[in-house]
């Protein structure tokens, strides 16, 4: 069964295209992973499914219901949930706070506090946060920061989950770790992925299929093994040559 | 540390002591007017007043984290209700209109004024509060009314009851907005608004709601003060003192806990009661100096500095 | 309509939208450099006032002479209240949003605590001592040398400002600091020493520009904040780091109050001042920094 689709997905920032035409879908269940080289437009299309900017043409639809359009929180509470590649903790707030705040909102909202507290401490167990459960967020390091993204993202109980470069400069052990992590929740909370990952083996073991963007366009799509062997890929983003230059700096 | 610890939000005591405690001082100062003498009845009167004002203000600035620099708009319009419908009005239907209208003013202006954020917004508020000033004044000059006299207002003790409920209510309000879903809401606006709303927060109702609540007991408050006078002008009614004080007890005290502007009333006004009266105008320098040395050197008040010694909660 | 279209409003316009040019251009200065909105500008061209009021009352100094003395004074209190004040700030990381508001709060302090010093010392009653007020006629308009005198200096010295910042080499640093803070850093600004001189050099336009308003206007220790407001309107119109912008929204908002004055009434100046002030901060919320933020 399909879960999202996006459908002819154009979006410009004064002039400059950062999307142009983009289609694809994911189904329930499937990781999906989103590669591309810096100012491919993956972010923003991250964006434009999460409701932070609105497509100019297209249309996003989730679950069968268009939610291109609506505001971030709605887009939430329908069952989507994101992480940020530059993280955004309440840095005021304590990690167990963070995440109880998520869990008082989102798709399936507790009611009281406690309740809120139960889960959150749950998630954090999961993620491997529980020994700083109490520290201010502000004072995580970076790799722990990265994970109360997703544990954030995962208190407010979505279907489908965006991760925005969760992996970017994490040490090859953080990044072991991460993976496992990610796969774990996946497996317990039942949850869809969609990924855009810089570490390029993460993103290749991770996915069972991957859409290829580049100067905001699909140039392919296809199995990990399929995108390896692709030409056009090889030329754009991996291999160098005259397009990969143009590609850098936009 | 425990693992099931009963904080969501920095400042919350947990357990239902602090608005039993609230309570009991509440009924205990209903026999404040058997006790004393008329002076400090009226000074009672003010303290009252100036908690039931940072306590509403800390609802939007302490929480949501959008410092209103301009609460003397709600405070004035209130002001300007029961004056007008003094004698025409009895105080029960006066003093919640007065409410009413501030809050309704808060919900129609709430959705444009709260898109702007951070700097922009503190001198935005100001600018409303002294546009609304001058309208009022312009108002009142076309019929003709330059200032009005007020013949049998309520005694001094009447209004001391009235506005020791005021005070309770919002210092209660405060509290358990800050426990509430709302209040989750309103911290995780302040410490970052894009996120909170992407964790499903709706952060345009939220800070509506805060807006507004934090607006009807000002409005209230300025109900009650406007009797108080026995002649008005309308300078008095919305004078941008009454803001800056307000932001001075909320910061000095602490905006971060439902004690804080308690803390920061009483010590201004004891401030005021040796100043104001004989040097307005060193009373004035003393809370511009303070409020500069408090943000800068104790951001979170006299709550945050006793917390430190204390161990600190966290 | 005749009186609509006289010279004689003509010239009131242009005169004090040359008084709010400058004190907007001291603004920006600060502001754009250091994302810091000043809300006691205004009580610094107050000072700027009561040095000419005094000098010339009791020693007989002409305001002329007093120009530099007041610029000299402001500057030094630019330099304390940066020192003092605002370097730490700067210096604390943090939410942009939660430090400007913060800024703004100290700025506030200052300025309760300047106004109320000042009245402590002067007594708050309106003095006015006016100088070179006798009246004669320009063809039809008839002004006031005083008036012609503000007129020029203020636009000499927006003039001086702007020169400056083109051809000095500070004042391509102040410019480089205006435009991207980040960058300038990285191709060798001293931020430090930029910031200071941007500070001086805003107190101390605001300094001058008091002294220009004594000659004419009723001074009184709390006369400052209409003229920061107006100030406000000045740089979030002109916008930001864009110095002749903020002269032209000088004086046109200059423009608006006079006529919107002679349409309506003498009392509706205060509510036609921040009338455009809450308006223009509704219509760009984020104010100077223009564009839209995109979330990423």
């Amino acid at each position: 069964m399909t879960l999202l689709v996006a459908d002819r997905i154009s979006k410009s920032f004064g002039g400059v295209r950062a999307l142009n035409n983009v289609s694809f879908s994911v189904a329930e269940g499937e990781i999906v992973g989103l590669m591309g080289a810096n100012g491919a437009g993956k972010t923003t299309l991250f964006s434009v499914i999460a409701g932070h900017n609105r497509p100019d043409i297209g249309e996003v639809s989730f679950d069968g219901v268009r939610i291109n359009g609506l505001k971030p929180d709605r887009i939430c509470r329908a069952g989507i949930a994101r992480t940020f590649q530059i993280v955004r903790p309440f840095r005021g707030l304590t990690t167990l706070e963070n995440v109880a705040t998520a869990a008082r909102f989102g798709a399936r909202p507790a009611e009281k506090l406690a309740e809120a507290n139960e889960r959150a401490l749950l998630i954090l167990e999961e993620v491997g946060l529980l020994d700083v459960a109490h520290q201010p967020a502000a004072a995580l390091t970076l790799a722990s920061q990265k994970k109360l993204e997703v544990a954030k993202a995962l208190a407010t109980a979505p279907r489908l989950l965006l991760l925005d470069e969760v992996m970017a400069g994490l040490t090859p052990t953080e990044v072991r770790a991460m993976m496992t992590m990610v796969l774990e929740i996946r497996e317990r909370y039942g949850l869809t992925l969609l990924v855009i990952e810089h570490v390029m083996r993460a993103l290749m073991e991770l996915s069972r299929h991957i859409v290829v963007l580049h100067h905001g366009e699909k140039i392919a799509e296809g199995s990990p093994a399929e995108i390896a062997d692709n030409l056009d890929v090889q030329a754009a983003y991996l291999g160098g040559g005259p397009s990969a230059a143009g590609a850098a700096g936009t | 540390m425990t693992a099931a610890p009963t904080t969501t939000a920095p400042g919350v005591t947990g357990t239902w002591r602090f608005p039993v405690a609230t309570l009991a001082a509440g009924l205990f100062a209903i026999a404040v007017p058997q006790v004393v003498g008329s002076y400090y009845v009226s000074v009672a009167l003010t303290l009252c007043m100036w908690i039931a004002l940072t306590q509403s203000w800390t609802i939007l600035s302490g929480m949501a984290g959008y410092i209103s620099l301009g609460h003397v708009v709600f405070y004035g319009l209130g002001g300007y209700v029961s004056v007008v419908t003094w004698q025409l009005l009895p105080l029960w239907v006066a003093i919640p209109l007065a409410g009413l209208a501030a809050g309704l003013f808060a919900a129609i202006i709430g959705a444009p004024v709260l898109r702007v954020r951070g700097p922009y917004f503190v001198i935005l508020t100001f600018g409303i509060a002294e546009l609304v000033k001058y309208i009022v004044i312009n108002v009142e000059a076309t019929i003709a009314q330059a200032g009005r006299l007020m013949f049998g207002t309520p005694p001094v003790t009447i209004l001391f009851y009235v506005m020791l409920g005021l005070a309770v209510g919002a210092t209660l309000l405060a509290w358990s907005v800050r426990r509430s879903r709302l209040g989750a809401g309103l911290i995780a606006i302040r410490e970052d608004e894009p996120a909170a709303e992407t964790i499903g927060v709706p952060v345009v109702r939220y800070k509506t709601y805060a807006y507004i609540l934090s607006a009807v007991i000002p409005g209230m408050v300025g109900a009650v003060m406007g009797l108080r006078l026995t002649y008005v002008e309308v300078l008095q009614l919305f004078n941008p003192i009454i803001s800056f004080t307000i932001v001075t007890m909320a910061i000095i005290g602490g905006s971060d806990d439902a004690r804080g502007p308690v803390l920061g009333a009483g010590f201004l006004l004891v401030l005021s009661e040796l100043l104001w009266s004989s040097l307005p105008q060193l009373y004035m320098v003393a809370l511009g100096t303070l409020l500069v040395c408090f943000v800068l050197f104790a951001p979170n008040g006299i709550v945050g500095l006793l917390a430190r010694r204390g161990g600190g909660r966290r | 309509m005749d009186a609509f279209l006289s010279g004689q409003l003509l010239f009131s316009a242009l005169v004090i939208g040359s008084v709010y040019a400058l004190i907007g251009l001291g603004l920006n200065l600060v502001y754009g450099t250091m994302r810091l909105l000043n809300i006691a500008h205004g009580d610094l061209m107050m000072l700027g006032a009561y040095t000419s009021f005094w000098l010339l009352s009791l020693v007989g100094l002409s305001p002329i002479l007093s120009l530099l003395i007041a610029a000299l004074g402001a500057s030094a209190i630019g330099a304390a209240a940066y020192f003092g004040l605002f370097r730490r700030q700067i210096e604390i990381s943090g939410p942009v949003e939660k430090l400007e508001a913060n800024s703004l709060l100290l700025f506030f302090g200052l300025s309760v605590v300047v106004q109320n010093l000042a009245a402590l010392a002067f007594t708050a009653s309106p003095r006015a001592v006016p100088y070179l007020d006798q009246v004669f006629r320009v063809g039809e308009i008839s002004m006031t040398a005083n008036r012609l005198l503000t007129l020029g200096v203020a636009l000499a010295l927006c003039a001086a400002t702007v020169i400056f910042l083109r051809a000095n080499i500070y004042g391509l640093a102040i410019k480089a600091l205006i435009q991207n803070r980040d960058a300038a850093k990285i191709v060798g600004v001293k931020v430090e020493r930029v910031q200071l001189l941007s500070f001086m050099l805003g107190f101390g336009l605001a300094g001058l520009a008091g002294v220009l308003l004594s000659m004419t206007e009723q001074i009184s220790p709390f006369m400052g904040f209409p003229f920061t407001i107006a100030a406000f309107v000045v740089i979030i119109t002109g916008g930001l780091g864009n110095l002749t912008g903020g002269i032209i929204a000088g004086f046109l908002l200059g423009f608006i109050e006079i006529y919107g004055v002679v349409l309506t009434s003498q009392n509706a100046r205060s509510i036609i001042l921040y009338g455009v002030f809450v308006a223009i901060l509704l219509l760009r919320p984020q104010g100077l920094l223009g564009g839209r933020r995109v979330v990423r």
